[in-house]
């Protein structure tokens, strides 16, 4: 019944098959989805309150597992191997696979060790290593120039949007292969979100992305593919600018119209 | 008449509310007022009088005072782990389904009465104490350790709830670098409810300066500073307890009360240090 | 070693660690109990509701006298200290909200809940036995009362804080009176959480022995007369427990065991209130 395009480009992802139950749910929240992720390009996932987009995604760097009775079904392939099995080294996927959260989540230490958390947990010790690599992901982040004069400061002195940067700056100094964003924006100005939505769009040249947004203008704006979710199912998957103005399936439509929220 | 009968509730709440401070004031008082005598007798010699002699009106404090200071210190140090320990396991650790169980019983375990730990101690913990250590098995060190299971189970409940503050997105960030969960703990929930979790550590502590009959029955009320950890010694709590109702002179008595007056501004102002400078309050309107 | 498997094994070992410590504070709280229970059970018989107190050796010896003496005791200060404490909390919750004075207010009781009971005791020692010119059961209510006071304050304000705004705003609107909004909605909705917050003030002024020890001192025999000293089970326990006669030392088990039951059971009783209240 879906329509999901072809992806003819390297794909970063492929989920197939996939299903998914929470503890206390009697039947899947996520039912035999099949979806690719394109290599290099932002895919956004759209959908009402409740459709399984944020479940989805936090499958793909397996979050669910933190919390116990959770069960996966299916296949996501990364890398050539199915992350979803139990043999699956959780702590190095989550190196290559990041995430970025609803709120800004700065960590109650400074700007720099915020920044090298991820490298440190790693093993780097080396100082000029450390610095080095918190300067790139800073700049990288388009957030260097604010924070240069004081990265020994606590992070809470940053504002939303800066906290958000630098959340993005800490993921990205790891060097992730893909980057999942969980409403990034939800909680920040629109000012910040401009800016963080830039920022995005830079990233893709260097990572792979994943975006669930409630914000349709949002996933229009940002990103090349888009897939629309309704109760747990992928409905539709195709380029944005094709999704939004000629959408194959009706729900679709409806949905893009705001015939329903 | 309904503006009448409003007037009146809101001022009676309002009396009940301020005689809270009226009592506490008048405590500090009444045990100043009934300290003077020890203190134009005695002065310093309450706090650095070694000699505990009521027959020969010798009343140095100095014995009680250091037996609190070192049963308390004892208790903490081995309390302090072991409350951490069960802290991190109630709010990290434990599966959901016995989260509430254990959580349950220790805060049940923190409900049991005060002199039951001493009978407890007394008749089940002194004969281990004596059979490992020789001597009578009453002392410091049995009154630190009953002492430390006597706060461990209240340390470890609001140590415990200071943690669970940390909000889940801040862990998950974290587990989404790849950290373990000592990491989460180590680098985020511990440095996030640091205030939190030292002023529990601290307010338990006050209240194990204070207490009086878990340790009473174990401690030997004996006013010497005792030279080994196995040697009956005293404290404050139980001095008051052993001799207020043998005290026979005003001397006695005033000594007493001077030694409680001592108590309340210790404990108070720990408490006090633990409520301003660590657990700030938070209330929901 | 890598970095991160040493990370991994750490985790192991704190893991390991701290369930450890649990089962250690478990163990206590089991190991307690069990003798509690143990040595309870065995000392309990009609005696112990029968007969008062008696020298060691004497066959009709039992608590009677302490497990009345306790009842009116606590009973006496529930009965000052929770009107007190509640409207306390009120004044707290309604009128001084946020001021400097209800927070000062908060801060100093929240302090002497945690003060040495013992100190207490001889305050009302001061107060009370001094001019009476002897302990009095009077003493002892209101020694236990003052410890309660702060307890059923905090716990006042704390349910009556939870009532939403929204809920007093409806009935001003309506036109109701400040006490009324008070009396009439916002009691009714901290209902549980205040009947709790009594239970558990109950149950720890219950298991006080300290205060009593030189305000309503002890009694051998049951008497109604609040001017006279009365017995109460928690300073029996001590007197009994350290005496050196096998007898006594039974029947102070089993007043511990008595009195344990009854602190444990208005706590489960006030957690069953509250979970009762958060399943509607």
């Amino acid at each position: 019944m879906a329509t999901i395009i072809d992806i003819t480009e390297e794909k970063a992802l492929e989920i197939k098959n996939f299903q998914f139950t929470y503890a206390s749910a009697s039947e899947p929240n996520i039912k035999t989805l099949n979806m690719p992720i394109a290599k290099n390009a932002i895919t956004a996932l759209i959908g009402p309150s409740g459709c399984g987009k944020s479940t989805l995604l936090r499958s793909i760097n397996r979050m669910h597992d933190l919390y116990p009775g959770n069960k996966y079904e299916g296949e996501i392939l990364f890398n050539h191997r199915n992350i979803l099995t139990e043999k699956e080294d959780l702590i190095s996927l989550r190196s290559q696979i990041g995430m970025i959260f609803q709120k800004p989540t700065a960590f109650p230490m400074s700007i720099f060790d915020n920044v090298a958390y991820g490298l440190r947990l790693q093993g780097m010790k080396n100082k000029s290593e450390l610095s080095d690599r918190v300067e790139k992901a800073l700049k990288d982040a388009a957030i260097f120039g604010e924070v240069s004069s004081r990265l020994k400061h606590d992070a809470n002195g940053l504002s939303g949007g800066q906290q958000q940067r630098l959340c993005i700056a800490r993921a990205i100094a790891v060097e992730p292969e893909v980057l999942l964003f969980d409403e990034p924006t939800s909680a920040l100005d629109p000012i910040s979100t401009q800016g963080i939505e830039k920022l995005i769009i830079e990233l893709k040249e260097k990572v792979s992305i994943v975006i669930v947004t409630h914000n349709m203008q949002q996933a229009g704006r940002v990103s090349d593919y888009t897939g629309f979710m309704y109760l747990g199912e992928l409905i539709e998957l195709g380029k944005t600018e094709d999704l939004f103005v000629t959408p194959a399936e009706r729900l679709t439509e409806e949905y893009i119209t705001g015939k329903f929220g | 008449m309904t503006y009448i009968i409003d007037k009146i509730f809101a001022n009676a709440t309002r009396f009940f509310a301020l005689s809270v401070l009226f009592i506490t004031a008048w405590i500090f008082t009444v045990l100043f007022q009934e300290s003077l005598v020890a203190m134009q007798t005695l002065g310093f010699d309450i706090i650095t009088g070694e000699k505990w002699a009521p027959n020969l009106e010798k009343f140095g404090g100095y014995a009680a005072i250091v037996g609190s200071i070192m049963s308390t210190f004892l208790a903490m140090v081995l309390a302090v782990p072991v409350a951490i320990g069960v802290a991190i396991f109630l709010s990290e650790i434990a599966p959901e389904k016995l989260k509430a169980p254990v959580g349950v019983s220790i805060e049940l375990l923190a409900a049991i009465p005060s002199v039951i730990y001493g009978m407890w101690g007394l008749f089940y913990f002194v004969p281990i104490i004596r059979d490992t250590f020789g001597g009578l098995g009453i002392g410091l060190l049995t009154a630190g350790i009953v002492l430390a299971i006597m706060i461990l189970p209240y340390m470890a409940a609001i140590t415990r709830d200071a943690m669970n503050t940390t909000p889940d997105i801040l862990k998950e960030s974290a587990y989404a670098l790849g950290g373990t969960k000592w990491d989460v703990i180590k680098d985020i929930v511990i440095p996030y409810a640091k205030a939190g979790i030292i002023g529990s550590l601290i307010l338990a502590m006050g209240r194990a300066i204070g207490e009086t009959m878990a340790v009473t029955f174990v401690m030997g009320n004996v006013h010497k500073i005792p030279k080994s950890i196995t040697d009956p010694a005293t404290s404050i709590p139980v001095t008051l307890a052993n001799e207020f109702n043998e005290a026979d002179s005003d001397i006695y008595f005033s000594s007493l009360f001077e030694l409680a007056l001592i108590l309340l501004v210790i404990s108070f102002t720990v408490i006090a240090i633990s409520k301003f400078y660590f657990l700030r309050r938070k209330r929901s309107l | 070693m890598t970095h991160t498997k040493k990370r991994i094994l750490i985790n192991k070992v704190v893991l390991a660690l701290s369930t450890l410590s649990a089962l250690i504070g478990m163990g206590f709280l089991f190991w307690i109990l069990g003798i509690l229970i143990i040595n309870g059970v065995e000392a309990i018989n009609w005696n112990i509701f029968m007969f008062e107190g008696a020298p060691p050796g004497y066959e009709e010896s039992g608590l009677q006298h302490a497990l009345i003496g306790q009842l009116i005791l606590v009973g006496m200060a529930t009965l000052i200290g929770v009107p007190f404490g509640i409207l306390a909390g009120t004044y707290l919750s309604e009128y001084g909200q946020k001021s400097k004075l209800a927070e000062t207010i908060r801060d100093i009781s929240d302090i002497m809940m945690s003060a040495p009971s013992i100190v207490i005791g001889s305050f009302v020692y001061a107060i009370v036995v001094l001019p009476m010119g002897h302990f009095s059961a009077w003493a002892g209510i209101i020694a236990l009362t003052i410890m309660m006071i702060p307890i059923i304050l905090r716990t006042t304000d704390d349910m009556l804080n939870l009532v939403p705004s929204t809920l007093r705003e409806a009935a001003f609107a309506l036109g109701a009176p400040k006490y009324k909004v008070i009396l009439q909605v916002v009691y009714r909705g901290a209902k549980a959480g205040v009947l709790t917050g009594v239970l558990l003030g109950i149950a720890r002024v219950s298991g006080e022995t300290a205060p009593l020890l030189f305000t309503s001192f002890n009694d051998n025999f049951t008497n109604y007369d609040l001017n006279e000293p009365m017995a109460s089970l928690t300073v029996t326990m001590f007197n009994y427990a350290t005496s050196p006669y096998e007898d006594w030392q039974q029947i102070g088990w089993a007043a511990a065991f008595i009195l344990s039951m009854f602190i444990l059971g208005l706590n489960i009783l006030g957690r069953l209130i509250l979970l009762a209240k958060k399943g509607k």
